[in-house]
């Protein structure tokens, strides 16, 4: 290390110790001199002697210079300039190749940040390794299907394969059980869970905050240090514990001006009165990265804001908290899981009731939690590997682009390679040169690349948010960003591209025997024919490469175009124009379930009788985004595949699903009045066969049963995602499940022209009827339904784009190396256009080269394009992955692409003169 | 390069001029010019230093830091770069020369076998 630091301090001051080393020579002369006069030879004669004794200076000068140089660093340094020498001298060729290369890094650079926020970031907390995600796994099982699994109840996804569900929510008694059994292996144990939008009111002033409920431990455990004051203690999360809230900082700045001013202040959280004991740190933003808190709530308390809370707390089937802990050091995983996995075997055994249940017991399952929740990641880690996949093409792609220009201008530059390997430059130095070429080229792009990055993250997360506010939740976002962890990709990722560029190039340039490249004729030597067909070979194969990846993004533009169009054209089942819709949750603002209906059933009236407005009306959700399931039973047969909408009056009326038979709910079907429900045409197909069902019953089972009159049937309309079958629906009365209080409503309002003109009315009334209730997510319905399509759509136009991209690239490629070709053999053209030739029969000689390199292409393309296409097969809408239209279509563009890129350099063939093309040589 | 040598004179071998640089030095400062002629002469001239060897060995034995070099008044009066070996010098010279010692013995044994093993 010292001698490297020495070195450099020489070479920084090297010239002044070049001046003293000729210092140092003169005086070496001058004493030599000296001495032979002492000797008695004349002043002359002993300065020639002392010269010719120290012999060539110059020489000496070298030698001791090349101590001093830091040869290596300084030789790179040259490279690396005329690197850039030459790229200013191969302009056109070199800014194709910098363009084609920074897409291709850009492009992935971008997603690798997705990727990288979403699979790799850990959590900004202290030692993130050591965190663990309590997660279980069990054999398949019907979900819900009573006494078939001990999960009775639940509100949180899982994921199910065909060997089992996966799952990482737990009833809060695993949650009791596991903190008492982990006091040996954890050092912190917490419950968690999301608690949707709150109504915070603050010195009179409501709006709407994003709330998470956590059990006492959970600031402990993760070790963040509030901002100020305090984290929340076991005290302040039990049963009658006064209400502690902790604000996020940035909320606590957007409502008390600072986090100090936070501390101590009083909030109305949906009426139940919060005292701010503390705001988190500004670098953290909860585990979860689908969400970012406003408000932690300790859990055990939030049974003051909603009654469900409590029952979740009770019931022991009821799985809905996501629970980590933090392993004591110098614990490991395995030991957590051998240590827990009896305790928790134990506490679902005792939770069993029947033989099923008995035989299939969820068994804990120990995860790394690093990473925090996995709620994003179980949603978008596919499409992101997808996405990666595609863009790694795309780079691919252009580097064989690459290669393939500087192949051509290697072969310009044939003379020069030959002329350093003439003058005794060694082949490794020259193939050093080269690949400092490459790099410097793609290290260039890969400057450019950080930009094209840089739009296409702010984009892409544009585009993802849209999505997001469809699935009901606020934009909170897969937070993508350009640090060094990604840049460091970017640089890898250049550095590597451009060695892989340039390799074959610099090997190939290097190789020629240097008499027939310094003569520079072709035909002179018969011998060249198998080299320049070596050359060509590469060259091809780089073509057909890009041309089998073409087809590839190819294939999948058209698979997800399908699958947008398709979606697109979906029969709704009801007319989405001029739907205006908007959230409301009016028992936030402390209103007991009668008040809260009645203040529905107001605002529906006033918002009716508003100007403009057709109808109005509401719903549990709206009916794209609602999946409700209750317990229904039609003459003792449950009808386990029905879905329920909870709408208010006139809701197939205010839809515009035409209505078969009956009539539409209205006012008489409210809370505590008669209990009339609409049922679908497939509903009555399905559960009562050819028997009229108008008039007949449906038992609604479970804890508080209950019975309704079919008063209508209205044709089937499309209910919940768009990708899902239609099920049969059944159209009940909001008021109506005895075992949901009533909180947050969809308002419905068709209007007369642009629905979002209406919005501002819509603010007004609401207003008027009451201030301390905020209007939440005001949108349209074409909107929404154009969200929940969001990922299609993305899918669709990116894949467009990637595969317009690739195809343009091939066809340069191809271009150049048909165009190169065509050059090469104008000897051999003129002399068969002076014999006859016709120039269709030229231009057939050119295309019929392209049509057998995409030909190759195809040969290889195809089979791979059926195969890989089944990895997407999940993404994809009524297409099979081997959709014959959209490969037969894709195969179409490429060949009409190849042979347009061809056609140019083919008529150049067909018009060479033969009088100059045989003087040329 | 021209040369000079004569018949009586040996060429040095390779490797053996740094440690004859270092031994000169271990006697005292000196310039480039003296630690020559000090070679020549201890020799009784039968070692002749190459010019073109001994400045580049003498700047690369600075830059390993065996040896430090400052300028000075040599005592003509003349400006004149002056070495000095270091503590490190000192030890690599320690341990070249034991190396030595055992390669002249090994040399000597092997080429008069006689003498060797008496």
């Amino acid at each position: 290390m010292s001698a490297l630091f020495r070195r450099l301090a020489w070479w920084r001051r090297r010239r002044v110790t070049e001046e003293e080393l000729r210092e140092e020579l003169e005086f070496h002369l001058a004493e030599e001199a000296d001495e032979r006069q002492d000797e008695g030879v004349s002043s002359e004669e002993a300065r020639r002697h002392a010269h010719l004794d120290l012999g060539n200076a110059q020489l000496i000068r070298e030698d001791v210079r090349t101590l001093w140089t830091w040869t290596t660093v300084e030789q790179i340094g040259q490279d690396v300039r005329y690197a850039l020498r030459t790229m200013v001298r191969y302009r056109l060729v070199v800014g194709l190749a910098i363009v084609s290369l920074a897409l291709g890094i850009g492009a992935n650079t971008a997603i690798y940040s997705f990727m990288d926020a979403l699979l790799f970031r850990p959590l900004p907390v202290p030692q993130p390794e050591s965190l663990v995600l309590v997660k279980w796994h069990s054999k398949p099982f019907k979900i819900l299907r009573d006494s078939e699994f001990v999960m009775h109840g639940v509100n949180g996804s899982f994921d199910r394969t065909a060997s089992g569900v996966t799952a990482s929510i737990l009833p809060f008694a695993a949650f009791e059980r596991l903190q008492q059994a982990s006091g040996s292996v954890f050092s912190g144990l917490f419950a968690y869970r999301a608690a949707g939008t709150l109504n915070v009111i603050v010195r009179d002033s409501a709006e709407v905050a994003t709330g998470e409920l956590v059990t006492g431990e959970f600031f402990s455990t993760l070790q963040v240090v509030p901002a100020a004051g305090r984290a929340f203690l076991p005290g302040d999360d039990r049963d009658g514990a006064p209400p502690v809230a902790i604000l996020s900082s940035g909320y606590a700045a957007r409502r008390f001006g600072s986090a100090q001013a936070a501390i101590g202040q009083a909030t109305l959280i949906n009426h139940v009165p919060y005292t701010v004991i503390g705001v988190t740190p500004q670098h953290f933003s909860g585990i979860d990265a689908a969400t970012v808190p406003d408000v932690y709530l300790p859990l055990r308390t939030s049974v003051l804001l909603e009654t469900e809370t409590l029952a979740g707390l009770l019931d022991q089937n009821y799985y809905w908290l996501d629970v980590m802990g933090r392993l004591r050091p110098g614990v490991r995983l395995a030991d957590a899981q051998t240590a827990l996995a009896t305790p928790f075997e134990q506490w679902a055994r005792s939770t069993a009731r029947t033989r099923a249940e008995f035989a299939n017991l969820p068994a804990l399952q120990l995860k790394n939690g690093a990473g925090g929740l996995e709620t994003l990641r179980r949603r978008f880690s596919k499409p992101v590997y997808v996405l990666f996949a595609m863009v790694g093409l795309i780079l691919l792609i252009a580097c064989a682009n690459t290669a393939n220009l500087l192949l051509a201008r290697s072969t310009a530059r044939r003379r020069e390679m030959a002329v350093r390997l003439a003058v005794g430059a060694g082949r490794l130095r020259i193939i050093r040169q080269l690949l400092t070429e490459s790099v410097v080229l793609a290290l260039v792009s890969g400057v450019l690349g950080v930009f094209v990055a840089f739009v296409s993250i702010e984009t892409l997360s544009q585009l993802l948010a849209n999505g997001q506010e469809a699935n009901g939740q606020q934009a909170a976002l897969i937070d993508a960003r350009l640090d060094w962890r990604v840049l460091s990709v970017t640089l890898v990722l250049s550095i590597a591209s451009g060695l892989l560029f340039g390799l074959a190039p610099a090997l190939q340039s290097t190789r020629p025997s240097l008499v027939p490249a310094l003569k520079d004729t072709l035909l002179a030597d018969p011998h060249r024919r198998p080299r320049l067909w070596a050359r060509m070979t590469t060259m091809q194969s780089l073509i057909v490469s890009q041309l089998i990846m073409s087809l590839l993004l190819l294939v999948a533009a058209g698979l997800f175009a399908r699958t947008l169009t398709n979606l697109q054209s979906v029969e709704l089942g009801f007319d989405p124009d001029h739907l205006l819709l908007f959230d409301i949750n009016a028992a936030q603002a402390g209103r007991s379930n009668a008040e809260t209906a009645a203040f529905y059933a107001d605002l529906r009236r006033r918002l009716s009788e508003s100007p403009g407005v057709r109808d109005a009306t509401l719903a549990h959700a709206s009916i794209i985004a609602a999946s409700r399931g209750l317990p229904l039973e039609v003459d003792g047969v449950r009808a386990s595949a029905s879905r329920v909408l909870n709408a208010g009056p006139a809701i197939v009326h205010t839809l515009k699903i035409p209505l078969l038979r009956g009539r539409d709910l209205d006012e008489r079907d409210g809370p505590g009045r008669a209990t009339g429900v609409v049922v679908s045409d497939l509903f009555a197909r399905t559960y009562f066969a050819d028997r009229d069902p108008i008039g007949r019953r449906i038992h609604l089972a479970g804890p508080r049963p209950d019975d309704f009159e079919i008063v209508g049937i209205a044709a089937n309309a499309h209910y919940s995602d768009l990708k899902r079958e239609v099920p049969p629906v059944v159209y009940m009365p909001y008021g109506q499940t005895p075992a949901r209080p009533l909180g947050q409503m969809t308002f419905v309002v068709r209007t007369d022209g642009d629905p979002l003109q209406y919005s501002s009315i819509v603010h007004d009334v609401v207003r008027r009827a009451d201030p301390r209730v905020p209007v939440m997510r005001i949108r349209t319905q074409t909107e929404e339904i154009e969200q929940t399509l969001n990922q299609e759509i993305i899918f669709a136009r990116l894949c467009t784009a990637f595969a317009v991209l690739a195809l343009v690239m091939a066809c340069i490629g191809l271009y150049g190396t048909m165009a190169y070709g065509v050059t090469r053999r104008t000897p051999e053209i003129g002399i068969r256009i002076a014999l006859g030739a016709r120039q269709g029969t030229v231009m057939w000689m050119v295309l019929r080269e392209v049509c057998a390199l995409a030909a190759v292409g195809l040969a290889i393309s195809v089979p791979i394009a059926l195969l890989a296409s089944r990895l997407v097969q999940s993404f994809l809408f009524e297409v099979k992955p081997n959709d014959p239209y959209v490969i037969v279509s894709a195969v179409g563009v490429l060949v009409l692409a190849a042979l347009l890129a061809g056609s140019g350099p083919a008529r150049r063939a067909a018009r060479i003169s033969p009088g100059l093309a045989l003087r040329a040589d | 390069m021209s040369r000079t040598s004569s018949d009586s004179r040996v060429e040095l071998l390779r490797g053996t001029l740094d440690l004859l640089i270092l031994r000169t030095l271990l006697s005292g400062p000196s310039h480039g010019h003296a630690v020559a002629k000090h070679i020549q002469r201890t020799s009784e001239e039968l070692l002749k230093v190459e010019t073109g060897s001994l400045y580049p060995a003498l700047y690369r034995l600075e830059a390993k830091g065996w040896i430090t070099a400052s300028w000075e008044t040599s005592d003509k009066g003349k400006r004149a770069r002056y070495y000095r070996i270091t503590a490190l010098g000192r030890k690599q010279l320690a341990s070249e020369r034991s190396k030595w010692d055992a390669f002249a013995r090994a040399m000597r044994l092997l080429l008069q076998p006689g003498e060797g093993t008496r």
